[in-house]
């Protein structure tokens, strides 16, 4: 089980991100040969010249951006003794990859936004770690999982620390495209892009990490359209999978005013649900765990050390922020899901073969395909992107959803 | 695991490895310290990413072991905890603390997700450990707490065979101090550059230790660490990587004036005109034979005047300082006399100290301030 494993259908950026961590060893004057001795002069020459101090991680959300640069990073602290004998970095098990894959790694840093922007005053903090020496005489991996969304000063702070880099930081930045990321940041990374994972990739690993059915994974690879952390998600959970059904229900009901209104209230009340539901699970386990390590006293509720309140606020404080976020992208994933419904609808009106993204649905499609023209499921398609336009302009989520939902009854 | 060890050994131990505990854990594990028993010995340490602490004791280790537990949680306790001896052992996933009558349970964290220490690198050389304190605090004053400017957070180590030099600038003064040290070998030279606020907590907290050992790794690949140890305390830092600024063609060698003046009665002066000026305007320094002027304010301001008798050496001179970049300066010489050197008002000038008014002047310190332009 190496740390590549949890990449799906990423074989390009994986042989990428090895060369690269084989040529960092060779930095640091470590063995960085490959066990297959015919590639071995061809690595040779290319030397230290496969690693680099600031890469830019582009690829759709789900695709796997962070999963890939924190294997990249766990892959640069490995240490397993099998690297000697021409072992891939990053074997997943050795102490290195393990805390770096956990998060508690000294020279691993990941920030994660959950916010919506990446001010000056925290990028200054990064840079200032940036200028400091690793801990365990390695790299300094710092991880940006949101690039897309420093604010212009802030990215500015962050150009001098890439332009300078210290000899020893490497910056992994990840953003959903290179359009995104700001040009002058851009121009000094080396760029490596991901691709949407085939549903086949991502059904086969539900299967072989999730020991999920393979039905149930075909299905919500599918659903999923190639989004890994959604996919298994439907595939986990039967709530996340009746909240799905119901989204999935707006086009039926759409004909009547009120039902489209209501409709769009379970669309908002459905993100809702999903975006607490992943909430509670991660929330009571990271409270528990950062009570316990302040030193809270035995059983629930037991009393805190003075001098803690300042840090559990903090943690209560991120999870507020992380609750509204998740909400956001939980919407956000339920108007990609009806786009994809209408898109079946436009599939079957154009008489195209083959399996469609909701086949399951494939009687409601069908329906919907019989009583509209193709130019009003363009449209529709056209109304629900406009929705999630206006949502990421932070417009109130029911008033957007419900002008949507008045746009795809007018057809 | 099972050990015991005195009550005040341990508390002190848990105080001192607890102090490089993070406030603000990025990862709830940074908040535990790591106990390990063995062969007679007990460790306790602590990391905070930046700054790791080791604190090794004697202890009557029974069975072998290593946990991971809050260290808040475990000071709190040692601290309360009556004089008798201390039984510390595990249960499962809880350590049992038992000492006379009182007995607590304390959680265990996952060790496994506790990150690696840094490696103390190879000790380098010794210093006396208050000498050691004493020398850092009289740099680190100088140094800049702007992070956009890493580099100037951090004091300049510079070994030079049986010499070290520590540098500090924030750009507007610099201070640089030698001091001699006895190296493991000869010949040795290494550079370093430590985070200065580390750096004085550290030193401070090793100065009760007749010597301190000084460990450096890796200076100039980027790859360095900084590593201090004295009385059983160890401590490594994490280095600053970047250009420090040449500093020695800075310190001018040949002047046109020499003033020396009293310590206590320039301080009480300076802190008096002071008064009256706004924060960061300058104060005046008017230098005649036998006489120092101070001035402060100017305009419509407040005026304050004070007069201090002065020795000069050379041409009158006429410079501005910021008051508290001045008072800094005044109080790392540590001497009962300042000598400040000039060459124009325009160029930086040179502070130093001197036992008594004939005495010569120490050149182990020196206080470089660059003066303040005054319009007009
Ligand atoms: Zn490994």
């Amino acid at each position: 089980m190496s740390v590549w494993d949890d990449l799906v259908g990423q074989e390009q950026v994986v042989e990428q991100l090895v060369a690269a961590a084989r040529s960092a060893r060779v930095v640091l004057g470590e063995s960085g040969r490959s066990g297959d001795s015919r590639n071995s002069g061809a690595e040779e020459q290319s030397g230290s010249s496969g690693m680099t101090h600031a890469w830019l991680f582009t690829g759709p959300p789900g695709s796997g951006m962070a999963t890939a640069a924190r294997a990249f990073a766990a892959s640069l602290q490995c240490t397993s003794p099998d690297l000697e004998l021409g072992g891939i970095p990053g074997c997943g098990f050795c102490e290195g990859c393990h805390t770096a894959l956990i998060g508690s790694h000294a020279d691993v840093e990941s920030v994660r936004t959950d916010v919506l922007s990446i001010g000056v005053k925290e990028t200054r903090e990064l840079v200032r770690s940036a200028s400091m020496s690793p801990a365990g005489g390695r790299w300094q991996v710092i991880i940006l999982e949101d690039s897309d969304r420093l604010t212009e000063g802030a990215a500015n702070v962050l150009l001098k620390a890439i332009e300078e880099p210290a000899p020893r930081t490497v910056w992994l930045l990840c953003a959903p495209s290179v359009e995104d990321a700001l040009p002058t940041i851009r121009s000094r990374c080396r760029l490596l892009v991901l691709r949407t994972p085939p549903v086949a990739a991502v059904a086969d690993v539900l299967v072989r990490r999730d020991g999920i059915e393979p039905e149930m994974a075909a299905f919500a690879a599918r659903a999923a359209q190639g989004h890994i952390g959604r996919a298994r998600r439907l595939a986990l959970d039967a709530g996340a999978r009746e909240r799905r059904a119901e989204v999935l229900k707006l086009p039926l009901r759409v004909a009547d005013l009120g039902a489209c209104l209501a409709g769009a209230q379970s669309l908002v009340d459905a993100a809702a649900a999903d975006a607490k539901q992943v909430a509670e699970e991660v929330d009571t386990r990271e409270t528990e765990e950062l009570r316990a390590a302040l030193g809270a006293a035995a059983g629930v509720g037991g009393r805190m050390p003075r001098g803690t309140a300042g840090a559990m606020k903090e943690l209560e404080d991120r999870q507020k922020r992380r609750a509204t976020r998740t909400q956001r992208d939980s919407l956000d994933r339920a108007l990609i899901d009806l786009s994809s419904f209408y898109r079946d609808v436009l599939a079957v009106q154009f008489g195209a073969a083959g399996e469609l993204s909701n086949e399951e649905m494939r009687q409601a499609v069908e329906r919907v395909a019989g009583e509209s023209r193709p130019e009003a499921t363009l449209r529709r398609i056209e109304a629900v992107l406009a929705c999630r336009t206006a949502l990421e302009r932070n417009v109130a989520p029911l008033l957007a959803v419900e002008a949507m939902a008045v746009a795809l009854r007018a057809g | 695991m099972k050990f015991r060890v005195e009550r005040d050994v341990l508390a002190e131990a848990v105080a001192w490895a607890a102090r490089s505990l993070p406030a603000r854990p990025p990862v709830p594990v940074l908040a535990g310290l790591l106990l390990a028993a063995d062969e007679g010995k007990l460790s306790l340490s602590g990391f905070d990413y930046e700054v790791s602490a080791r604190v090794e004791t004697e202890a009557d280790v029974e069975e072998p072991g290593t946990v991971l537990v809050s260290g808040r949680l475990l000071a709190d306790i040692s601290r309360s905890l009556p004089n008798r001896p201390v039984e510390i052992s595990t249960d499962g996933v809880r350590v049992i603390v038992v000492c006379g009558s009182s007995r607590f349970t304390l959680p265990t964290l996952p060790v496994d997700e506790y990150p690696a220490l840094p490696q103390m690198p190879t000790v380098s050389g010794t210093v006396p450990g208050e000498a050691f304190a004493a020398a850092v605090a009289q740099v680190a004053t100088a140094a800049g707490r702007d992070d956009t400017l890493p580099v100037l957070t951090g004091v300049r180590v510079e070994i030079e065979g049986d010499r070290v030099t520590l540098a500090a600038t924030d750009r507007y003064r610099f201070a640089v101090r030698d001091l001699m040290w006895k190296p493991e070998q000869e010949g040795l030279s290494a550079v370093a550059l430590v985070p200065a606020k580390t750096l004085l907590d550290t030193a401070k907290s090793l100065s009760a230790g007749d010597v301190v050992s000084i460990a450096l790794a890796g200076s100039g690949k980027g790859e360095g660490l900084i590593g201090f140890e004295g009385a059983g305390r160890r401590t490594t830092t994490r280095l600053l990587e970047g250009e420090f600024p040449k500093f020695r063609a800075l310190f001018p060698t040949e002047f046109n004036s020499v003033a020396t003046v009293p310590t206590p009665a320039f301080v009480e002066a300076v802190k008096r005109v002071s008064l009256v000026a706004e924060r960061n305007t300058p104060v005046r320094l008017s230098f005649e034979q036998g006489v120092l002027t101070l001035e402060a304010g100017s305009g419509d301001d407040a005026q304050a005047t004070e007069r201090v008798e002065a020795d000069l050496e050379g041409d009158d001179i006429s410079i501005a300082f910021n008051p508290a970049y001045l008072l800094d300066g005044l109080a790392a010489i540590d001497a009962a006399v300042a000598q400040l050197s000039f060459t124009t008002s325009t160029k930086p000038a040179l502070l130093s100290g001197k036992h008594a008014p004939d005495a010569e002047a120490d050149e182990a310190y020196k206080y470089l301030i660059m003066p303040v332009r005054l319009s007009g």
